[in-house]
């Protein structure tokens, strides 16, 4: 046998892995569907084929949409449920657009109305409408137990039912960032779940999930795989193409760029960094990436000495080479960061930052000037705590370490294991560290809670009453060009007084073989198959 | 007989139970907060503490510990907090299979290879061949699991496509493509055992062959073969026997990098991704399989030796 014949043995074989659905296939796709729920599908089916198979590299915990943190489950949650707004990229600007609802008016600054599509069902065959929006809302806001998200809706005060296809949301206050809040990165609290499937599934709900989605929930081997097939009767027309998708766990992305280049897979959700440039080489597949909403920062503790000392803060700020720590650390692939606002949040980018002046960037002088300002002039002591995690690893720590003697502080970098990691920095027993901090698309979101003076996650403990004011007025500012000059001004303060010292804006990748077509890139960390084809 | 047997499940009962409170302990000792890792970065104050509730983990250690204890003598193993599925059917029905596929035909790879491999060492010594096999065993004992498993994939599964580089299918549904799934991951566990089996017959085989009984089967003409394979490897098989039940702490170790490169859903993965994120009962219930496991083949090495050694039968 040669070279050639043995690879057709192999993807034989393969096939053959795939027995049962194979054999289904080939005895028509209208059987699946039944095997499903018994309901036979109409004409909708014949244009659904293809079974596309993607790794996904990071931890699903959960697949309910209002109890995950994570947003590698996002990714196929969004497959199967919807929200009442959805993200959409054109290339250009990311908008936020009804999905559920039909329309999605202002009635006044706090009062929402939302008219739903007709006829939507459930996949369990029940109808989405107006109690089932209540309902979800509802769950996230006061359901029992609390969902990590119910903050997000804070402000709603009541949901009021006015037809069986119309709910006017009141809040308590003007909510600039309620849109996000609805379909953020991870906090999707708008998103609509089956009633009568939370009744029936419990707390198991998130392991057999029900929505509206173009695909609906089959099977979740842990470590294996999570498989979702066709939803026949979904709303938009025409879609899904895929008859089936699966969603193999994979713990090691290399592997997954040797299945992905040996043809066992499809297409990956994530690609690390340093992995880009096999999948660049290899001509069976496209990659997807742009810059997310995202930063990197170098965090200081500003609770306890030495970084409670604004000076050496700022000192820290402007001796960082973005230069190098973008191509050393990042692989070259990031951008570099002067504020945390970033480029998806496209009102509120500013294109020119690089030369506007505002945020910091490398500048040893003034880093030097600034050290010179500071109480304790001899050398400085730090811990520096890091860990193998997240895409860069300790990567950032190594490249920063001898940055930082230039300017008299000696960074003790100590290499701890992740969960103690996230324990110390949550309990602010450290004197520095790096971290990739993953916003939704708002500026609210990418710099309220993380630096407001009482933040959930303000892990440097600094304190600013006026940034405070300012996003707390951005808050309730409906006004864009408003809003945006609020926030101008909380990042200055935030930049200049540095409890952080900000580095980049990362790209997130995904990955997907020749022969997929129809992806449509969202920068929101998103793998939405809704328009995803396999042709070959 | 009958009382020895008793003895002895009541050893395998006090191990286990000291297996299970040094887990516990030592999980709890470690730094790190289920709670917290199980929520992400997004959580209030509320959503935490009803989360540590429910995991009850409000708890004191010891009350954690027994009703832990009572639960999983009672069968029921609890659920896991992250994935939320029953951890019986995790641990036991899934990934426990998956190992043992993994360990077992690994082991096979090993005896298939590295006895032969011995065997033929000891006869040449000091041949080139000697040499050889020397250089690969002490390769295959230095090299680690991880790369080797990455370099195995990328040449047999990328370069050439002889064979899958992922995923796990049952060899109980599926014998072919469970086996030919199989064989790469096997083959990256076992290469530290042919090594070392390969070795271990070599230096106890030179030994044997020297001894009085294989002068007298040679003296009586028995021809080679039988004199090698009746008379010497039969006297190896307990020394290998017996350094191949102590060694299967290393064999389970290793599935660990083994499942993570060929991402195979098995209970090196199961405990690894546990541990990481601080989820005490699964990693409970997937340590206790491994002890069970442990001492189970431990005790069936002890029991083989009557059938590997007749001097042991009268006794």
């Amino acid at each position: 046998m040669d070279k050639a014949e043995l690879k057709k043995a192999f993807l034989e074989r393969m096939s053959a892995k795939m027995g049962r659905r194979a054999v289904l296939k080939g005895m028509g796709a209208g059987l699946i569907a039944a095997g499903g729920n018994g309901v036979f599908p109409g004409i909708a089916r014949a244009q659904q084929s293809g079974h596309i198979r993607i790794a996904s590299i990071k931890v699903i915990d959960t697949l309910d949409p209002h109890f995950t943190g994570f947003l590698s489950s996002i990714q196929i949650i969004n497959n199967i449920h919807n929200g009442l707004l959805k993200i959409t990229y054109d290339g250009e600007e990311v908008r936020f657009e009804p999905d559920l609802a039909k329309t999605w008016e202002l009635e006044d600054d706090r009062t929402h109305l939302f008219k739903l599509r007709e006829n939507v069902k459930f996949h369990d065959g029940t109808p989405c409408d107006a109690e089932a929006v209540k309902f979800s809302l509802l769950r996230v806001k006061e359901g029992e137990p609390e969902s990590p998200h119910a903050w997000k809706l804070e402000q709603l005060e009541e949901v009021e039912i006015v037809d069986p296809l119309t709910v006017r949301l009141h809040f308590s206050q003007a909510n600039a960032f309620l849109p996000v809040a609805l379909n953020g990165s991870t906090g999707r609290a708008g998103t609509i779940v089956s009633p009568a499937a939370v009744e029936k599934f419990g707390q198991d709900y998130g392991r057999n999930p029900v929505g509206t989605g173009p695909f609906r929930f089959v099977s979740w081997r842990e470590n294996d795989a999570i498989e979702l097939e066709a939803n026949p009767d979904y709303f938009e027309a025409g879609l899904p193409k895929l008859e089936r998708a699966t969603f193999v766990l994979m713990n090691e992305a290399s592997t997954a760029v040797a299945a992905m280049i040996s043809g066992q897979i499809d297409g990956m959700t994530d690609c690390p960094m340093q992995l880009v440039p096999q999948i660049e080489a290899f001509p069976g597949a496209n990659l997807y990436g742009e810059i997310e909403g995202n930063y990197t920062f170098l965090g200081m503790n500003n609770q306890r000495a030495p970084f409670d000392d604004i000076n050496l803060r700022r000192a820290v700020a402007w001796a960082l080479d973005r230069e190098t720590i973008l191509a050393q650390s990042y692989f070259g692939r990031a951008i570099q960061a002067y504020t945390p606002i970033s480029p998806p949040m496209t009102k509120f980018y500013d294109p020119d930052i690089a030369t506007s002046g505002r945020g910091q960037w490398f500048d040893l002088e003034k880093a030097k000037q600034f050290r010179a300002q500071a109480a304790d002039q001899g050398e400085v002591q730090a811990t520096y705590m890091m860990a193998e995690r997240g895409p860069v690893g300790t990567r950032v720590a190594q490249t920063v370490a001898p940055m930082l003697a230039q300017i008299g502080i000696r960074a003790n970098l100590e290499l701890i294991e992740p969960a103690t990691w996230v324990q110390r920095r949550n309990a602010g027993d450290f004197d520095l560290y790096d971290f990739e901090w993953v916003a939704d698309l708002d500026p609210d979101e990418a710099i309220y809670p993380e630096f407001r003076s009482d933040g959930a996650w303000n892990y440097c403990g600094w304190q600013n009453a006026d940034f405070d004011q300012h996003c707390a007025d951005a808050q309730v500012t409906l006004d864009t060009e408003e809003r945006r000059r609020l926030y101008y001004a909380a990042e200055d303060l935030l930049m200049d007084e540095a409890p952080i010292a900000i580095m980049a804006h990362m790209p997130i990748y995904k990955v997907f073989s020749t022969k997929v077509d129809g992806f449509q890139y969202i920068p929101a960390d998103l793998v939405n198959l809704h328009s995803v084809s396999l042709t070959g | 007989m009958i009382l020895r047997g008793l003895v002895r499940i009541g050893q395998t009962l006090v191990v286990l139970l000291i297996v299970s409170f040094a887990t516990f302990g030592l999980l709890k000792l470690a730094p790190g907060d289920p709670v917290q890792l199980a929520l992400g970065a997004e959580y209030s104050e509320t959503a935490y503490r009803s989360l540590q509730r429910e995991m009850g983990l409000d708890q004191p250690f010891l009350v954690q510990y027994l009703a832990w204890a009572r639960d999983f003598a009672t069968g029921d193993w609890g659920r896991s907090y992250v994935a939320r599925t029953d951890i019986f059917t995790f641990a036991v029905l899934e990934a426990l299979p998956v190992t043992l596929t993994l360990a077992s035909l690994s082991l096979f790879f090993a005896i298939l290879i590295g006895v032969p491999l011995g065997v033929l060492s000891a006869v040449k010594k000091d041949s080139i061949f000697d040499a050889g096999a020397a250089v690969f065993a002490l390769t295959g004992t230095a090299f680690p699991s991880f790369l080797l498993g990455i370099l195995l994939i990328w040449l047999f599964g990328v370069k050439l496509g002889l064979f899958p580089v992922m995923g796990y299918v049952s060899p109980w549904q599926d014998p072919v493509t469970g086996l030919y799934h199989m064989v790469l991951p096997a083959l990256t566990l076992s290469t530290y055992f042919i090594a070392m089996i390969t070795r271990l017959t070599r230096a106890t085989l030179i030994e044997v062959l020297e001894q009085p009984y294989i002068a007298a089967a040679r003296a009586r003409g028995e021809p080679r073969w039988r004199v090698i394979w009746v008379h010497g490897v039969r006297n190896i098989a307990m020394p290998l026997v017996t350094i191949l039940g102590l060694q299967l702490g290393t064999l389970l170790q290793g599935t660990v990098l083994t499942e993570t490169v060929f991402s195979l859903p098995g209970l090196g993965q199961m405990i690894t991704d546990a541990v990481l994120s601080r989820e005490y009962v699964v990693v409970q219930a997937g340590v206790m399989l491994t002890a069970t496991l442990f001492i189970t083949i431990n005790l069936l090495v002890d029991l083989s030796y009557p059938f590997l050694d007749p001097r042991l039968r009268a006794r």
